[in-house]
């Protein structure tokens, strides 16, 4: 069979994105059954299933998953709260400089994420604005990267907020776009009917961007279960462990070799259960859509 | 009326204003001299260049020490954001178009390079470590560009999608039948229709090179290769923090990215959700 001459043009990018993705799944595969830590070990040694073992008792690992999943469910839905509140304040009939909110809207989530963890580093820093602004208040300051209302694990809120804060201008001007979009007419016959303008939004208008919503939501999910730049500038997974989430624990493990289990195989296998869990994120993504609708159609 | 357009306008303004407080604050900070840096006021007492000018000598307040100065860094972060923008940007869309137009692959090869846009670097990050060393490009400029385009060319491919789905397929027909192979229609016909997709999905890669942090924290390490953001990390590592310099040096890296934000704030939504939202 000839191949046709525009398949060529995918060979670049296919054998690309081979190299760097399939070699290194089918690498994670063969050394989940070695054992390897470069300053102990010559070369790796085969330990069969032992990673499987060290996997189902380490408790460390499991907190870290839980973390993962906390920060999720801290950042999105707040984000997502946020967000639209925003977005109707912005879209308001009322609201004068539209555009301008838009635009200046976008800094947040334009600067590098290494950049946010460095700047809330200042923010939260013991002698820094916030407890500046706090004691002018009256309010006694806090240690916010180690124990904020002595609680330590309030730290994992301290991270949220700098996610939050980056990302929910993406909710805001998706919401916006979508409420934009929708025709004049159903303003127009829902204020006939006596309606105002903010209940026309919240029964009308926002059923509407479900769809953008949804989108939305499950790509801010993929995409705060990689977080790791703000981890490593603002609290380097601390106190303890307390801000280390999956991501960051295998790159303590494989990496740094600073985790209770420092070893390249068991990196490994942490590594593939992160693939296998975004990868079933990613495929409900995908199941909800239609590929073939958004390219061919 | 009059009044609720004022009440609305001043309070979304207000509220953006005090969002945008920390980046403000970080701006106020790249201005303020040593003595100055913790001090709960935004606004510098003695306004100083300093902290600029000492991020291209090298010298940051000569006490603590020395400290690499920022163009070498820049460089790094420009080349290996360009070569890679302009690379994945050629691939990506000679892929897209054999995608959108002919099918290749079908639905399986487009799901699978939009996966791919999901997928925690992290995870395939020690595979790619061991094998940029062993083909000696680790720590080097060529590195960063051979492992980049892992996550630029989905973004650079979904993104041409959309572009050549919006491009008409007739002036394209026309050629075919008179004769044109597949392959001239794509670069006499459709790509010269498509300069400003190409453009856009172009600054999308490099924002995001430019951005990205964890793949040259692992692959380039030393000054040959290391970009800004990694560059920017050391300011509160290595030398304790350094609130002024690391202030000066964020807003480096930060402003170019705004700048470019602005200029294609029409297309951000479109290229952070991959053609889902228009």
């Amino acid at each position: 069979m000839k191949i046709r001459a525009v398949t060529w043009l995918v060979i670049p990018a296919l054998v690309m994105l081979l190299a760097l993705v399939l070699y290194p799944t089918v690498y994670l595969w063969g050394m989940i059954f070695y054992s390897y830590h470069p300053a102990r070990d010559p070369y790796p040694f085969f330990v069969g299933l032992k990673n499987f073992g060290i996997l189902a008792g380490d408790s460390e690992a499991s907190y870290t998953i839980l973390a993962m999943l906390a920060l999720v469910g801290i950042t999105i839905p707040t984000q997502l709260v946020l967000g639209s509140l925003l977005a109707i304040l912005f879209t308001a009939k009322n609201t004068r400089g539209k555009l301008g909110l838009r635009v200046l809207l976008l800094i947040p989530m334009m600067i590098p994420a290494v950049i946010i963890g460095l700047n809330w580093k200042m923010i939260f820093f013991s002698k820094g604005p916030l407890n500046g602004l706090l004691s002018s208040l009256g309010i006694s300051p806090q240690p916010w990267l180690s124990e904020p209302l002595g609680n330590p694990y309030l730290t994992l809120v301290s991270l949220a907020v700098l996610d939050i804060w980056q990302w929910t201008p993406f909710i805001t001007i998706a919401v916006m776009s979508g409420i934009e979009s929708a025709p004049k007419e159903v303003y127009e016959a829902a204020s006939l009917d006596g309606a105002s303008e903010i209940r026309t939004l919240w029964h009308i208008v926002l059923p509407m961007t479900k769809g953008i919503i949804v989108i939305i939501l499950l790509l801010r999910i993929i995409d705060s279960m990689k977080i790791f730049d703000i981890i490593y500038t603002l609290t380097y997974g601390g106190p303890g462990i307390i801000t280390t989430t999956f991501p960051f624990q295998i790159y303590k493990t494989g990496f740094t070799l600073t985790s209770v289990h420092p070893d390249i195989g068991y990196a490994s296998l942490m590594a593939l259960i992160l693939l296998a869990i975004s990868s079933c994120v990613a495929m409900i993504i995908m199941r909800l859509f239609h590929i073939e609708k958004l390219i061919w159609e | 009326m009059q009044k609720m357009t004022v009440v609305l306008t001043l309070i979304s303004w207000i509220i953006l204003v005090v969002y945008l407080m920390p980046f403000i604050w970080l701006i106020g900070t790249s201005f303020k001299p040593i003595g100055e840096w913790g001090e709960p006021y935004l606004l510098p007492q003695n306004p100083t260049l300093r902290n600029y000018v000492e991020l291209t000598t090298g010298a940051i307040y000569g006490v603590r020490g020395h400290f690499p100065a920022i163009i070498r860094y820049l460089i790094n972060s420009i080349i290996t954001a360009s070569v890679v923008a302009m690379l994945t940007t050629l691939f990506g869309s000679m892929t897209a178009y054999a995608i959108q137009r002919y099918r290749v692959g079908g639905t399986t090869f487009a799901s699978w390079i939009l996966s791919l846009r999901m997928i925690p670097t992290v995870a395939i990050l020690l595979p790619l470590v061991i094998l940029t060393r062993s083909l000696g490009i680790y720590n080097t400029l060529t590195g960063l560009i051979f492992v980049y385009p892992v996550i630029a060319l989905p973004i650079a491919t979904w993104f041409m999608i959309g572009s050549f789905k919006s491009i008409p397929r007739e002036a394209e027909e026309a050629a075919l039948l008179d004769g044109c192979s597949e392959l001239e229609a794509f670069y006499r016909i459709v790509l010269p229709q498509s300069t400003t997709g190409l453009a856009t999905a172009a600054t999308f890669a490099f924002l995001f090179c430019w951005s990205e942090f964890l793949i040259p924290l692992l692959l380039a390490p030393s000054e040959s290769a290391m970009p800004l953001t990694v560059f920017a990390a050391y300011f509160s590592n290595q030398y304790g923090i350094l609130w002024g310099p690391l202030s000066a040096a964020a807003i480096v890296i930060a402003i170019p990215v705004i700048v470019i934000a602005i200029v294609i704030h029409k297309y951000i939504v479109r290229g952070l959700t991959l053609g889902f939202i228009r």
